[in-house]
């Protein structure tokens, strides 16, 4: 059986008939081609398929398809507009804060949600928010130092 | 994952009837982050997936003098654990939280499903059953009826719920003074783990209550060592002796994450550094 839901996705939205056992990162990857979000472990606990579920980031692996109905989704494919990408974005990029590139969808959801709620975190803020992340290539330094370049950033706005 | 049916009912009367309809076949479903890793790894199938989280009323925290603080089903760990009033006044269930998983994970996850699953090493089972909660569960013929933490584990992932209840909150009594005394999580790492050894060491109500996770079939109160430490002040010869009882009282396994010997030194270790936390 086929379960009618209704939702935004990076602003769009969007009406579809999903199975009830097809998770979230399932549909948002293959119903809908947002690639960005990648499934590394299935369990909670790599947080590549971190997205922002009505602005919190959840493991997309861990919800249900059909528990989407009535929410507001934002992908990594969200951020960016038509000529310019966000400016956590291109800290990651400026500060080299990536190697393979695997983690780094989730890891710009996870600190991307925590500047929203906290534009100013500091460093153990910072850690504290992707320590659902891992990363097995940067060891991470580049990657708190991209995030901490925005906070910088927005403290001194 | 299997193919199921799946359900949000809008009552508690609905939930239960369903409950009642499927029997052992049928999962509630709320922050799903137990159920469906376990769902995915072919681990459990239901027939019926019960999502609670369209009952109303479920996601709220209260407060009032008389019956202490509720906190419902559906409420995140996130949620609780930046409470201010949880921050203030019962700190160690706010640690308790924070020590689950990571943001993704507790801003899905709920104390109500932590508890229910009733694994041995549940972070947020040991502030509970340090101060004396209360676990409210609903059915449909008698509606809401309140069951003590201490009743309410009954071995490993079971627990005394019968066939329909659904938890809808859990109550903390109101105590005069804020908790004192904090939550200790040891395990392999920091962040996104389960815990080897989980300890809560508390002063409330002019008296010290220790709960221990992971040591046991269920998450347990430390009944001998505290009434050890009744009447007497906490200093250091008095603390050594009580994590030693502490380490007697307990029955700790060999798993993957640590030896029974291990666990057992960790006991004595987390006691004695929660006491002298309360001492200072």
């Amino acid at each position: 059986m086929k379960y009618e839901i209704n939702f935004t996705i990076n602003k769009e939205m969007i009406s579809l008939a999903v199975i009830p056992n097809k998770t979230l990162l399932e549909m948002i990857r293959e119903d809908l081609d947002l690639t960005g979000a990648k499934e590394g472990c299935g369990a909670g606990e790599c947080g590549a398929c971190t997205v922002l579920v009505d602005g919190k980031p959840v493991n997309a692996c861990l919800m249900l398809a059909v528990e989407a109905d009535g929410k507001e989704i934002i992908t990594v494919e969200g951020l960016a507009t038509e000529t310019e990408l966000d400016e956590l974005q291109q800290a990651f990029i400026d500060h080299a804060a990536l190697q393979c590139g695997y983690c780094t969808p989730g890891m710009i959801m996870s600190g991307k949600a925590l500047l929203m709620e906290n534009p100013t975190p500091t460093v153990e803020e910072v850690v504290d928010a992707i320590s659902g992340n891992l990363c097995r290539c940067t060891g991470y330094k580049k990657i708190v130092e991209a995030i901490m370049h925005v906070s910088e950033n927005n403290a001194n706005k | 994952m299997k193919d199921f049916k799946y359900f949000k009912p809008s009552s508690l009367e609905e939930a239960s009837r369903l409950l009642l309809q499927y029997g052992e076949a049928a999962s509630i479903l709320n922050g799903g982050t137990d159920l469906i890793v376990r769902m995915h790894e072919g681990l459990s199938h239901p027939e019926a997936v019960i999502d609670i989280k369209g009952i109303g009323g479920l996601n709220e925290i209260t407060f009032d003098k008389e019956t202490g603080l509720t906190i419902g089903a559906c409420v995140t760990m996130k949620e609780m654990e930046k409470h201010p009033m949880l921050l203030e006044k019962y700190r160690v269930l706010a640690e308790a939280c924070h020590s689950v998983g990571s943001c993704q994970v507790r801003n899905r996850a709920t104390m109500v499903g932590n508890i229910t699953n009733a694994s041995p090493l549940a972070d947020t089972a040991t502030p509970l059953l340090a101060l004396d909660a209360f676990v409210q569960v609903y059915a449909s013929e008698e509606g809401i009826r309140e069951i003590s933490i201490h009743d309410f584990f009954v071995y490993v992932r079971k627990t005394c719920l019968k066939a329909g209840d659904i938890v809808t909150g859990v109550r903390i009594p109101n105590y005069d003074e804020n908790v004192f005394g904090h939550y200790q999580k040891h395990a392999r790492r920091d962040a996104v783990d389960l815990s080897t050894v989980c300890a809560s060491v508390v002063k409330v109500g002019g008296k010290i209550r220790i709960a221990l996770g992971s040591v046991a079939p269920t998450p347990v109160r430390l009944w001998q060592t505290e009434a050890f430490l009744e009447g007497k002040s906490l200093n250091p010869e008095v603390i050594e002796a009580a994590a030693k009882i502490a380490v007697g009282e307990v029955n700790p396994i060999t798993d993957i994450r640590a030896t029974k010997e291990y666990r057992q030194e960790i006991v004595g270790v987390l006691v004695k550094r929660g006491l002298e936390e309360i001492a200072k």
